[in-house]
């Protein structure tokens, strides 16, 4: 059962990987734009979840956490969108 | 014994002591707020921000949140192992974490010191006194979870953690994990998004 737990979190490693490597690209190939910023915005938030979830283990545990933890990128990320688009 | 019993009594409970999990959530708003106020004062001040922004390495921003991600994956082993009995497998995950730690503050010292050479401190501008304020506390926090995941493979080496006892480790990974958690923001904020 754990030789499958580490493989699953092996393929969470990577697609960690190629996200951040995404949001490289998106840095290095397109300067500025509000399209740009809410896709980086996005990628952050779907890493946050990949790390909260599978590697420090939150899907297991009450709704509530993964709650606070989903809702704390939404509102950081939120706000960071409304400073820029201002 | 663990005092988040009746807030997941339905679940599992969370990993580590409920302690660091209120610590993580201290941080993690002190953080948030700074990420905030960031992105606001730059509102002030667009062109400062986004030709200081160009200024830095984002192939070494690249780097070093591959680095925390592959550190936090080394760290997700680690308790793979200690919950299989295996703790001297679980203390070389950790050491292996505690070198791409180490590899971390290697490259934020290298950037900082390309910025130091270049004339450039807090005071230069908002954009670098956030930089630099936001990344060196960052660092703080990485410096701090070395030393934590240090004491862990010590007791590790000393049989302290089994399949059964192992709080400690799940608590210096939670730790971990929230480091990393926070710098998946602070790179697209500071070295990407313009």
């Amino acid at each position: 059962m754990n030789t499958q737990l580490n493989r699953f979190a092996t393929l969470i490693w990577l697609a960690l990987v190629i996200l951040t490597i995404g949001t490289f690209l998106i840095g290095e190939e397109v300067s500025t734009g509000k399209t740009v910023m809410l896709s980086v915005l996005a990628i952050a938030l779907i890493k946050g979840q990949l790390i909260a979830n599978y590697f420090m283990g939150l899907r297991h545990v009450s709704w509530l956490w993964r709650g606070i933890i989903l809702g704390y990128f939404v509102v950081v990320g939120g706000m960071i969108a409304i400073a820029y688009l201002n | 014994m663990n005092t988040n019993t009746a807030l997941v009594n339905d679940t599992e409970d969370l990993p580590g002591d409920f302690a660091i999990w209120i610590f993580i959530l201290a941080e993690m708003l002190v953080f948030g707020v700074m990420f905030i106020v960031y992105a606001f004062a730059r509102s002030n001040q667009i062109e400062v921000f986004n030709a200081s922004q160009l200024t830095l390495s984002r192939a070494m921003g690249t780097l070093n949140t591959i680095i925390l991600i592959t550190s936090s994956y080394f760290v997700v082993r680690a308790v793979s192992a200690i919950k299989s009995g295996n703790s001297r497998q679980s203390a070389h995950w950790l050491l292996a974490t505690i070198f791409l730690g180490g590899m971390f503050v290697a490259v934020k010292l290298w950037e900082f010191s390309q910025k130091y050479s270049a004339g450039i401190t807090l005071e230069t501008n908002d954009f670098y006194m956030f930089y630099l304020t936001l990344t060196f506390f960052h660092l703080m926090h990485v410096l701090m979870g070395m030393i934590i995941l240090a004491c862990i493979v010590y007791k590790l080496k000393n049989g302290d953690y089994s399949a059964q006892e192992h709080f400690g480790v799940e608590t210096g990974a939670s730790f971990w994990h929230m480091v990393d958690l926070l710098w998946i923001v602070l790179f697209p904020l500071i070295y990407i998004i313009r």
